[in-house]
């Protein structure tokens, strides 16, 4: 029954309230000192170290039901999987028959722009432990850490797209902030005409958001949404999402814009690393000289448009753009095409 | 008494770890609101048990494994739970002689009292998190005190 057996029913407990006190500003100086300065990093680390057995322990029941399963998983099934595959597999390889091609052509047409938009070097591939933490936080718990290389900020994709950075790096684990978590925000541009914008989380799994383009912004459903590259945290070019609906109140400046996420944030299992490739100059320093001269030469002027025809149809606004426009908008044409290859083709 | 104290922390640290795993189980995304603290619940239970068996020192460390698990700024758990668990300490022999409606009205409380200083501690350290759904572990935690009581006070009969 509901009762407390305890024979300890002395009404005094030696000093709660000093102990109360102590233990009290110990935390919140423990708060304090982990918000103002990073010294605790190395504490968090080693404490990892020591949640990391509870981890373990309560994923692996899960893993091991994943295990079983897969064992005993019969003939016919494992059949029907490898045709799949073998179909996925062919697929992929005619799609990446001209991989190399654009890659070149896209390091070509980098180089005469002098542009830095990261370029993805190395991949590790981390696979999500069964762990829940925070309810409230859209964040996942990966099985590589600082031992593998691992820092904070890095990029993190899955199969589909985008799939977060890491937040916070222990020595054997690391954990990954979605792109949907509402403190996350993320530059892309609309892989159609090159406008450029940040999409923000909304703490739901299912949806981002555009909020920063005006009533005006040429964007429709559909869109597809891809990085790019700006503030050097994320690889160029890979998708972020595709504009679910446009909302539009004329009373309003700022359009309404809803983004369903191209990686499957509440699905995927295996997660991807990435490392940039080392780039010589910040990102916004050569878009500056490079403009006033782009008129003259005539050669590297005509060349970012000149990779426009392909689609031609969305493009008419794209050459005059790029003329009379402030440097910062015709920057953007000119970083479209390769990603647009790349996804397209 | 020595002896007492001594025999007592065995299943007040197994329950801890216990309750700890079930904080990270994962559950689907639709039950994830409905989460009760068990960790809470089990530290106030002890705290109230037999608070000289190190009621505080429990607190402040579940606090701490919850920071360090949850991934949030480290102390918000540990501050939360050492102030709630020095207020149960205090109410201790009146919660005994409580009826079970009661006892769950103080533990609803208590409850209330540490999600709003997680509360305040996310809206200091500038990510607050405003979903109401943080609200509801207080209640679901209140419904399940007396099964937790019916448990822990099993174990601690052996």
């Amino acid at each position: 029954m509901v009762a407390f057996r305890s024979t300890d029913t002395s009404g005094r407990t030696t000093g709660l309230l000093l102990r109360c006190v102590l233990y009290s500003l110990l935390a919140l100086g423990l708060i304090i000192v982990d918000k103002r300065y990073d010294h605790l990093g190395k504490i968090r680390r080693v404490l990892s170290i020591v949640a990391y057995p509870v981890q373990i322990a309560v994923a692996s029941p899960f893993e091991g039901w994943d295990w079983f399963r897969e064992n005993v998983s019969s003939r016919a099934a494992l059949r029907a999987d490898k045709t799949k595959l073998e179909a996925e597999l062919r697929l992929a390889q005619f799609r990446l028959q001209r991989y190399e091609a654009l890659e070149a052509e896209s390091q070509r047409l980098r180089s005469l722009r002098d542009n830095t938009a990261g370029v993805a070097d190395r991949f590790v591939v981390g696979d999500i432990m069964d762990v829940d933490l925070d309810a409230f936080r859209e964040r996942v718990l990966v099985d590589k850490g600082a031992q593998d290389g691992v820092f904070v900020g890095q990029a993190v994709l899955d199969a589909g797209g985008v799939f977060g950075q890491v937040a916070r790096v222990g020595q054997l684990t690391a954990e990954v902030i979605l792109v949907s978590d509402a403190t996350h925000a993320i530059p892309v541009q609309i892989n159609r005409n090159g406008l450029r914008t940040i999409a923000v989380g909304t703490g739901d799994m299912g949806r981002l958001k555009l909020p920063y383009l005006p009533t005006s912004a040429d964007v429709v459903a559909g869109d597809l949404l891809v990085t790019s590259g700006l503030g050097g945290g994320f690889p160029a070019g890979y998708p972020v999402g595709t504009v679910a609906e446009v909302k539009r109140d004329p009373a309003q400046s700022l359009a309404d814009v809803d983004v369903k996420p191209a990686a499957a944030l509440d699905r995927s299992r295996e997660l991807m690393f990435v490392w940039l490739k080392p780039q010589p100059a910040a990102s916004i320093a050569p878009s500056g000289p490079v403009q006033p001269a782009a008129p003259k030469p005539g050669a590297a002027a005509p060349s970012p448009s000149g990779t426009q025809p392909p689609r031609a149809p969305a493009a008419p606004a794209a050459p005059t753009a790029a003329q009379p426009r402030a440097p910062a908008a015709s920057a953007a044409p000119a970083k479209v095409p390769p990603p647009a290859g790349g996804n397209d083709e | 008494m020595m002896r007492d104290t001594r025999i007592r922390r065995l299943p007040m640290a197994l329950s801890a770890l216990v309750a700890l795993a079930l904080a990270v189980l994962p559950v689907p995304q639709v039950l994830e609101t409905f989460r009760p603290d068990f960790l809470v619940l089990v530290v106030f239970y002890w705290s109230i048990e037999s608070p000289r068996a190190g009621g505080l020192t429990l607190a402040f460390m579940a606090g701490l494994a919850l920071d360090v698990i949850q991934g949030v700024v480290l102390g918000q758990h540990a501050l939360a739970l050492t102030l709630m668990a020095a207020w149960a300490t205090h109410l201790r022999l009146r919660l005994r002689v409580f009826s079970v409606l009661s006892q769950c009205l103080t533990i609803f409380a208590l409850l209330t009292g540490y999600q709003f200083v997680l509360f305040w501690v996310d809206g200091a350290t500038g990510n607050p998190v405003t979903t109401f759904g943080r609200w509801l572990a207080p209640v679901i935690g209140a419904l399940l005190w007396p099964l937790l009581i019916a448990a822990l006070s099993r174990l601690h009969e052996r």
